[in-house]
């Protein structure tokens, strides 16, 4: 299956605060689709008569992908902002090839990987979703060492 | 009078993300627009932003699955990076990523619509 997503190139801007001093960068990445495989002809699919799915996502097979993976990658490292840009990125295709593996048919994948230096500020992240409960569901694991704290969140969401 | 209040807003997909953009910006904006961090308060406000970006995005109408993570972060020049991977349908699902910054804080929202049919 040929992958769709290409990635672009960094884009950095470095913007002056109010006080003549520059302001921390602001980075933008984004993956673009090729724009030779845009099909605006759907095919009809004929009905399943599948009212759910045959195999569920086990939370704790992902749990355990987010633990290997972000402890691998991340235990002996230390924060640089620019090899971080870089493993938040890989970390979020390893995770989705992992997840892929597992094979259960009819999920869609969605992996958010964040990375970000320890130094004493405060966090929150949080997420709602819109769903169905009864086949929708996510998994999150978080790592720390002492200069960096990695986290992953996968979300599975089933393709009526 | 606060610090500058910053936008930064990337799309992805097909999904009509301008819709979500503004739904997004005017959540934020009202729920933290011109507070300082707090850290008793920021998880009230995270609830906050999202159970508003969630409903207005439910008022949309579409046949979409919603997904909706927001960080937010005390500005003290500490690093955070943050990327999404994704594997779907590339016609029909998006997602759209808002930045928002003011003097104290950072607020990241990501909005991901998955379709249904």
């Amino acid at each position: 299956m040929s992958d769709l997503l290409k990635d672009r190139a960094l884009k950095k801007e470095k913007k002056m605060g109010k006080d003549g001093r520059p302001k921390d960068s602001i980075s933008t990445v984004s993956n673009v689709e090729d724009p030779l495989h845009h099909d605006d002809t759907r095919l009809p699919t004929e009905n399943t008569y599948q009212l759910g799915p045959y195999k569920r996502h086990s939370v704790p097979v992902i749990t355990e992908i987010l633990k290997d993976v972000l402890t691998c990658y991340l235990q002996h490292e230390t924060y640089e902002a620019e090899w971080s840009r870089q493993m938040t990125k890989t970390l979020c295709d390893v995770i989705r090839a992992r997840v892929k593996e597992l094979m259960i048919p009819r999920y869609k994948t969605v992996v958010i990987v964040n990375i970000g230096q320890l130094s004493g500020q405060g966090m929150q992240i949080s997420s709602r979703c819109l769903w169905d409960a009864t086949n929708d569901t996510f998994a999150t694991y978080s790592f720390k060492n002492s200069s960096l704290f990695g986290l992953a969140i996968v979300y599975v969401v089933y393709f009526e | 009078m606060t610090g500058t209040e910053d936008t930064q807003t990337s799309y992805e997909g097909s999904f009509g993300a301008k819709e979500a953009e503004a739904i997004v910006k005017e959540s934020v904006d009202a729920t933290i627009g011109g507070e300082d961090y707090n850290k008793d308060q920021v998880n009230k406000w995270t609830a906050a932003i999202l159970e508003r970006c969630i409903s207005d995005l439910c008022k949309l109408g579409k046949q979409y699955k919603y997904i909706v993570t927001c960080a937010v972060t005390q500005k003290t020049g500490a690093g955070l990076h943050a990327a999404n991977s994704c594997f779907w349908d590339t016609a029909l699902d998006g997602s759209c990523t808002v930045k928002w910054e003011n003097r104290t804080m950072y607020c990241i929202v990501s909005v991901f619509a998955l379709s249904i049919a």
